[in-house]
């Protein structure tokens, strides 16, 4: 197999989106079907790499490697377990957002359509990136074309909700630079030569003093990006600004890059670190949960309530992250697709409610489902996917992060379960005022009900919703190998420090450091050892 | 030992530049284009006679005038630098009423200051270089004669600048007193031996950085920047935020390279230079928050990138420095070319609110601009990205790390009003409408090479950084 197919599927929007610089800027549907069918081109192919992808090893899979600027700066990419899904639900969604911008984005579609691409390519390069310089490259790349996005084809406060975002995500990432700079400058110093590879950097046994650093400076970068509580101040203004493209890659994609931030570099790369502040993590996640929740039931607009049930989930997220077992990993990475879809699918309902009313307001709707019966189905599957209704895809994933939570701590789970409860409360609440009731506004009369084209972008959606509601073990399947593989990572860094103690002072009983290790780190221990 | 062949570069330049004055007499005003076409082609052949020098190590006048390969480099880096500064102006003097056959020749006589700056490590000549690119450059400030703005800034630049000149040949003085030379490397070795007349030392270095602080336009000597940069014609503007900048950090580097490498305390000089470098940083980015005018904004973006390379300085990573000079010239150059288009018949468009929309009506020229600020402000996967990647992981390397968080924290900044501009080419529409001047194929080629090499460095460094790394390899310390 010599075909670099990582490659083609990470840099092929953006080769689609210089094609457009040749293409007149007033043949709107030529640029529109162009982009869709590239979009779907790269769905396809990334659906190979699902099924040629091999479960049952941790190693990345579909490596390409090759040299660039030299120093440790190279081009080197490959997946595993975590980062596959991540991919798929790239190019899952983009055809999806493509579609669902058809209509209301009537002005500059040349312009739209090639920041899109772009930011497709950034978000793939971010999921698929081995190399840390590479890794940043994409991450801050990104920015960009998000950017454009919301600056341009956004809402009223579009200017300062796209400047809040942009400086957010700076601040934690400049920082989370500084501290690729000590990372970098300390292997040079331990190894003698230079690398950025994140495999290399596995290998690092940093001192705790300079980890807690790193940690922080990595970790603020991440939950900027989540956002955990109380970082999460730009979401909602971008959520709401943004367009309903924009705003389903953001909470679809964009947020998602922050956990897998957390698991694959925070975590692995600072264990000792990062077991010093899950408690308070934890506590922060858990207060954005419900923080997230009941500012959702609050609000009088629809898309921030969406844009806050988001907190809410991405804080349920995060706690299961931070739960550090193989059920509550599964879950994290489960629930991460599972809000990529369901959130998604809301602020895409949202959006086309928005495109016949110009309104978000919740006190301006009421009775809608009478004159779209289809699309009340549709938004109702939707909804329920996201307050974790069994036999659809949120309930597998929440019932996982909880299970795992449980384990290591009762308390967190039980505060945790409010999320459901609160989900159910809100989004009951709010769709039940949006589609029942009478109706009063005058101008739904006039509504028309799901046109095809929005039936062929939500419907892909709520199959998905429906077979990884019944069927998730295809999918966790793929992922086993490689989130035991993280967890040995951030377990084994635990046995050194334990092993350094050791070393140091002899007279220690052994059974102290054998306390509450279970099998598999007594395996790992036992290979340190050797 | 002695090879007149050294002379080579600069007597293209010095030809040209005599060819031009003694040509502008004969030829009519709307003709004076030529003048730029005869310039560019002794810049080639400046250029070309660097490129073939690399590795020859020539010298001349007993060592005082030498070709090493830091030299070369940089001689070339700033021939192309002019040459894209004449590109730009060509039809930018005749728009402008400012079509004087002079300001080649005078450009090309600031060029000769420049590679005589870079090509010596004795202080005399050094100053010499100086006070040729100064002249000319108060000169080229005022070469808008109606405009009493260019007189302003023409005016100001003299007086500061012959003030920091002063100092400067104080400084000389200073250090002369006290080890009987001009030349770097003797009064560091003097100093070396005899640690006794630290005084004198600390006072002349000091002397010195404030002498060539002024020129790189660093806090708090940059007073001057943003009055003259504003009243400046702008490819004046351009030319001076960038080449009187990068020569001042060619001198730091010969100067402090063999300070830093052979004194062993050299905490004094080095915290002097670690505060100036933050007090740059910020001030330059804080105060850039509140400008509307585009070249005010861009000059106090200059002193903020002065801050930066000082970073480069205070970590001795020289070819971090280099390579950061050299993607400077090309984005900020690329900048200056596309305020610049933005222009027609006797009338410039300077202030932001002239930027709304222009992003949809000319594609582009935004897109062009769009990449050059970002750049800038340090977006990947431009070459600004990766000079400023080589420059703060070389200091975190060196252990200066909160230096570098202040560093970032202020590019932080930056990024805001770097993203201004964007905003108003993109997300506002215009009150007002106007049409450019178009037909301006100089200025488009300039546009492009800038473009070309904002990217090729950032994405493909390759050949131009190993060549900056020989070159920094082969100096003596």
């Amino acid at each position: 197999m010599n075909i670099p197919i990582l490659s083609i599927i990470t840099f092929l929007p953006a080769a689609g989106a210089l094609l457009f610089i040749f293409i007149n800027r007033k043949q709107d549907n030529l640029i529109r079907y162009t982009a869709l069918f590239i979009s779907i081109i790269n769905f396809i192919l990334s659906l190979f790499l699902y099924f040629n992808f091999n479960g049952q090893t941790a190693e990345p899979q579909f490596v390409e490697k090759a040299d660039w600027i030299g120093y440790g700066i190279n081009y080197h990419i490959g997946i595993d377990g975590i980062s596959l899904f991540l991919v798929l639900l790239t190019t899952f969604l983009m055809p999806i957002v493509i579609l669902s911008s058809w209509n209301s984005i009537q002005e500059k579609v040349k312009e739209y359509h090639i920041f899109m691409l772009l930011l497709g390519t950034g978000i793939i390069g971010v999921f698929v990136s081995l190399n840390l310089f590479l890794f940043y490259v994409f991450w801050e790349a990104m920015l960009i074309p998000m950017y454009f996005l919301i600056g341009i084809w956004g809402g009223k406060r579009k200017i300062y909700a796209t400047l809040k975002f942009v400086i957010f995500t700076m601040f934690g990432s400049l920082l989370m630079l500084v501290a690729i700079f000590t990372l970098y400058s300390i292997f040079y110093k331990t190894a003698g030569t230079y690398s950025l590879n994140i495999f290399d950097f596995y290998q690092l046994v940093l001192n705790p003093n300079i980890q807690t650093w790193l940690f922080l400076a990595f970790g603020l970068a991440f939950a900027i990006k989540v956002p955990m509580f109380p970082f999460h101040t730009w979401l909602p203004d971008a959520h709401v600004e943004a367009p309903t493209a924009g705003s389903v890659i953001l909470a679809g994609v964009l947020l998602k890059m922050g956990t897998y931030g957390f698991l694959r570099f925070a975590l692995p790369l600072f264990p000792d670190a990062a077991k010093k502040f899950i408690p308070y993590l934890a506590v922060l996640s858990l207060i954005g949960i419900i923080y997230g929740a009941l500012m959702a039931l609050i609000q009088k607009d629809v898309k921030s309530l969406v844009a806050y049930s988001s907190v809410s989930h991405m804080g349920l997220i995060m706690l299961a992250v931070f739960a550090l077992n193989l059920e509550s990993l599964e879950g994290a990475v489960y629930q991460m697709i599972n809000h990529g879809l369901s959130t998604g699918a809301l602020f895409l309902c949202v959006g086309i409610l928005y495109e016949r009313a110009h309104t978000r307001l919740i006190k301006d709707y009421g009775g809608v489902s009478r004159q779209m019966p289809v699309f009340a189905a549709f938004f109702l599957i939707c909804m329920l996917s996201s307050v974790g209704l069994p036999g659809l895809n949120g309930f597998v994933g929440e019932i996982l992060c909880l299970f795992g939570i449980f384990q290591s701590s009762k308390l967190l789970a039980i505060l945790g379960v409010s999320t459901i409860i609160l989900a159910a409360a809100y989004l009951l609440w709010m769709y039940q005022r949006v589609m029942q009731g009478p109706l009063e506004n005058k101008k739904i009369l006039h509504f028309k009900d799901l046109s095809l084209r929005e039936i062929g972008f939500l419907v892909p959606i709520i199959l998905l919703m429906f077979f990884m509601g019944i069927f998730p073990k295809p999918f966790l399947r793929k992922m086993d190998a490689s989130i035991e593989h993280l967890l040995n990572q951030v377990h084994r860094a635990e046995t050194y420090v334990v092993d350094k103690k050791a070393d140091r002072k002899p007279s220690l009983d052994i059974s102290e450091i054998d306390m509450n290790h279970n099998t598999k780190e007594n395996i790992t221990e036992t290979e340190e050892n050797e | 030992m002695n090879n007149i062949w050294t002379l080579l570069p600069i007597l293209f330049v010095l030809t040209g530049s005599v060819l031009v004055l003694l040509l502008e007499v004969f030829l009519r005003r709307e003709k004076k284009e030529y003048l730029g076409f005869i310039s560019i082609i002794f810049l080639l052949l400046s250029g070309i006679s660097c490129v073939l020098f690399w590795n020859k190590g020539l010298s001349f006048f007993n060592g005082r005038l030498f070709l090493d390969k830091l030299a070369l480099l940089l001689s070339l880096l700033f021939i192309i630098g002019a040459a894209l500064i004449i590109l730009i102006s060509m039809k930018y003097l005749s728009l402008q009423d400012t079509n004087h056959g002079e300001y080649y020749s005078l450009l090309l006589f600031a060029l000769i200051g420049i590679l005589i700056m870079v090509s010596s490590t004795d202080l005399i000549i050094i100053f010499l270089g100086l006070e040729v690119l100064s002249i000319s450059s108060y000169a080229l400030a005022g070469l808008k004669r109606s405009d009493e703005k260019s007189g302003e800034a023409a005016l100001k630049y003299f007086l500061l600048g012959s003030f920091a000149s002063a100092f400067l040949v104080y400084g000389i003085a200073l250090l002369y007193g006290a080890s009987r030379s001009t030349d770097i490397f003797s009064i560091i070795n003097y100093f070396q031996s005899d640690s006794t007349q630290s005084i004198l030392v600390i006072s002349g270095l000091g002397m010195l950085i404030i002498g060539f602080g002024f020129k790189i336009a660093m806090v708090p000597f940059h007073m001057w920047t943003p009055d003259v940069y504003e009243g400046s014609p702008t490819p004046v503007t351009a030319f001076f935020s960038v080449s009187p900048k990068a020569a001042g950090f060619a001198v730091l580097i010969r100067l402090f390279g063999p300070y830093f490498r052979q004194i062993t305390d050299t905490k004094n000089i080095f915290t002097v230079l670690w505060i100036l470098s933050v007090l740059t940083m910020v001030a330059g980015n804080l105060l850039a928050l509140r400008q509307k005018n585009i070249k005010r904004i861009l000059a106090y973006s200059s002193i903020a990138h002065a801050g930066y390379i000082m970073i480069a300085l205070c970590a001795q990573s020289y070819y971090s420095l280099v390579f950061y000079l050299t993607v400077y010239f090309f984005m900020n150059i690329g900048a200056f070319s596309a305020v610049i288009a933005l222009s027609k018949k006797n009338k410039e468009y300077l202030e932001l609110d002239d930027y709304a929309g222009i992003g949809f009506r000319y594609p582009w020229l935004g897109a062009t601009l769009s990449v050059f600020l970002l750049s800038l402000a340090g977006f990947p996967p431009t070459g600004g990205f990766l000079a400023k990647f080589y420059v703060f992981s070389e200091a975190v390397h060196k252990g200066l790390t909160p230096l570098v968080i202040i560093g970032v924290l202020a590019s932080l900044i930056s990024v805001f009003y770097y993203l201004r501009i964007i905003v108003y080419m993109y997300m506002r529409e215009p009150s007002y409408t106007f049409k450019i001047y178009e037909n301006n194929p100089a200025l488009f080629l300039a546009l492009f090479i800038c473009l070309y090499g904002v990217i090729q460095l950032g994405l493909f460094p390759g050949n131009v950084l190993l060549f900056i790394k020989q070159a920094v390899a082969s100096l003596p310390f």
